[in-house]
């Protein structure tokens, strides 16, 4: 311990030195630590979207797959659409316990908040067991369902009546949806066959959600309704999560890369700082020598000025990656192709000590050579003639 | 207890006999010490005095175990130290020599006591009687919590004079001791030099003052590694 209150009242000597030092550790830090959470963020996030759907299969239209999953994900406009007839062929496969056929629109009215609809049926709550409802299903086809984010916008509470912007059609609020903390906060859902006529698309879905009777036969289930139709996109919801992942990871590698460059970097700062140091304090250390502090009592004295800076580090960078979460999400947000909703960078207690730990470890490492030269300062350097 | 027994026994603290400090500079050989035999009693007071290059720090190196002779033999309270080992020489230095610098070598951000507490950290014991016993014998109670910055260098000095005995050496090395003070200050630091001789401490003091050298018992003048000159100013009983 008094190699460490030693070596703090060292650091102290050169406070600006010593902050540039501990700064350039501690954005390293954060921003791994930054990388580290919104990975595991992203992941739980993902996971817990494609949980909310309900669904071990989802059928799109043809295209870009995994487009068409984003726009299910988190709604949307797509301009494909898939013939209403198809959800009888995929409910008559004997694979598919529950299938919920959807259509969705999205208006953007100017300078007001986008609108996100999904037309369904009592199917799709056979997918969504834990849906709360505030009211009642849809009394008629001009009725609709509020999630509790739009509810909360536009004031409305159930017998409400609530205006489609650029639509022209009122419709009554039969229910509010309790808080499910997914995508489905955010839209306004309504019977089907209601939402087809408002888009003007008729017998058009854009998505089927099924349930398998078997989740072990997902696979197999794939497979059959890939032989039944052709005009459509088949996928199991674990392929579509390991896809997201794969793409991910392959971000991962890049910027690990950055990051551990940037720890190499900052490291060597660590100990080219310290490694300044000690040749600063050569007659001192000399000094102590001669008073008797031994090679392993100099060496100590440096190595535990080292770790407390990057120890410092660590601490300032998990502190500067919590405090500036928000904004590094927006920015690794802006720069990836899909995001879940929700916060991806929390706090999380393994991931801190993770980067204490390795902050630990970058001072033990860049400290060994200064502490190293330390030692091996002669006493007789202290006693030179000036 | 050998070592003090040893001491007792000659009676001499220092015993160097016909010390050799060898170099090489190129093709050169340069005798920085040549021969020199020089002793020290408990209590004595003993100015090196000499031009640059003359040896002095030379000798202090060798007498204060920082540097290992050519040839010859230096025992330290009856000990023969130039078969020592690094780590043995270390702990030596701990337990019997106290060091004294021109330039006080005192940590910036540490205070008075910190500072004189040092020596007792490396040597791993806690004896706070002896930190608070020297601050008062060097006068500095009221300067106890003030760091090196806030003292004259008279008081630096007094705070490394302070630091130099913390660990109770048998002698003290001073190297240009009064070399950055004040010719008043001189005085009060040589009062001290006095003080600590006449409980029995010996004390080596390296130096161009010529003030401050005729305050010894004793002083051994060099010259080419040699020692030129030697006159007694106080005899001890």
């Amino acid at each position: 311990m008094i190699w460490f209150i030693l070596g703090f009242k060292n650091l102290i000597r050169r406070p600006t030195r010593t902050v540039l030092t501990v700064l350039g550790v501690a954005i390293a830090i954060a921003v791994l630590y930054s990388l580290f959470e919104f990975q595991q963020g992203y992941q739980s996030r993902l996971k817990g979207e494609l949980g909310a759907l309900g669904a071990h299969v989802m059928v799109v239209p043809k295209g870009c797959p995994y487009e068409a999953a984003t726009i299910a994900l988190h709604g949307g406009k797509w301009p494909r659409y898939m013939d209403e007839s198809l959800l009888d062929k995929v409910k008559a496969n004997p694979g598919v316990a529950e299938a919920a056929g959807v259509i969705m629109d999205a208006v953007f009215p100017p300078g007001g908040q986008s609108v996100i609809m999904l037309g369904i049926d009592e199917d799709y709550m056979k997918l969504r067991p834990a849906w709360k409802l505030r009211g009642s299903w849809f009394t008629s086809d001009s009725s609709i369902i509020l999630g509790p984010s739009v509810a909360e916008d536009s004031k409305l509470e159930p017998g409400d009546l609530w205006t489609l912007p650029e639509k022209n059609e009122t419709l009554r609020v039969s229910a509010v949806l309790g808080r499910t903390n997914t995508q489905d906060d955010g839209f306004v859902f309504m019977p089907r066959r209601t939402l087809q006529r408002i888009s003007g698309l008729e017998g058009k879905l854009v998505l089927i959600l099924i349930k398998a009777m078997k989740v072990d036969q997902t696979d197999a289930l794939v497979a059959s309704l890939k032989a039944d139709e052709v005009d459509m996109n088949v996928f199991p919801l674990s392929e579509l999560l390991g896809t997201i992942s794969a793409l991910m990871a392959s971000t991962r590698v890049f910027v690990s890369a950055i990051i551990l460059i940037a720890i190499i970097l900052g490291g060597v700062g660590v100990l080219n700082t310290v490694l300044m140091a000690v040749f600063e304090r050569t007659r001192e250390i000399g000094m102590m020598k001669a008073m008797g502090g031994s090679r392993s009592d100099m060496f100590k004295l440096v190595w535990a000025e080292t770790m407390l800076t990057t120890l410092l580090g660590g601490l300032v960078g998990v502190g500067l990656a919590v405090v500036s979460s928000r904004l590094v999400e927006a920015i690794i947000r802006g720069m990836i192709p899909y995001a879940p909703k929700g916060s991806l960078i929390g706090f999380s207690l393994p991931t801190m000590l993770f980067c204490i730990g390795l902050s630990l470890l970058l001072g033990l490492l860049a400290g060994f050579y200064p502490a190293f030269r330390a030692a091996s300062i002669k006493p007789i350097e202290a006693i030179k003639t000036e | 207890m050998a070592d003090n027994q040893a001491a007792t026994t000659n009676g001499k603290l220092l015993d160097v006999t016909d010390l050799w400090r060898t170099y090489r500079r190129g093709s050169e050989t340069i005798h920085a010490l040549a021969g020199v035999n020089l002793s020290l009693r408990p209590g004595e007071m003993v100015s090196i005095v000499g031009r640059s290059g003359s040896g002095k720090t030379t000798l202090l190196n060798q007498v204060g175990c920082l540097d290992k002779p050519s040839r010859g033999s230096l025992k330290i309270s009856g000990i023969e130290v130039t078969g020592l080992k690094e780590q043995e020489l270390v702990r030596f230095r701990r337990n019997h020599i106290g060091f004294i610098f021109q330039l006080f070598y005192l940590i910036p951000t540490l205070t008075v006591e910190e500072n004189i507490r040092l020596p007792l950290v490396f040597a791993r014991k806690k004896d706070e009687q002896r930190v608070t016993e020297l601050i008062e014998r060097v006068g500095l109670e009221k300067a106890r919590k003030a760091l090196p910055r806030q003292l004259d260098g008279g008081d630096m000095q007094r705070v490394a004079i302070a630091r130099a005995l913390v660990n109770r050496p048998k002698f003290l090395l001073a190297d240009e001791p009064t070399g950055r003070l004040e010719k008043n200050t001189c005085a009060a630091i040589c009062r001290i030099f006095h003080e600590l001789a006449a409980d029995g401490l010996g004390v080596i003091i390296a130096t161009h003052d010529p003030v401050l050298a005729r305050e010894a018992d004793r002083i051994v003048e060099f010259s080419d590694g040699r020692i030129a000159r030697e006159e007694i100013l106080k005899e001890r009983q």
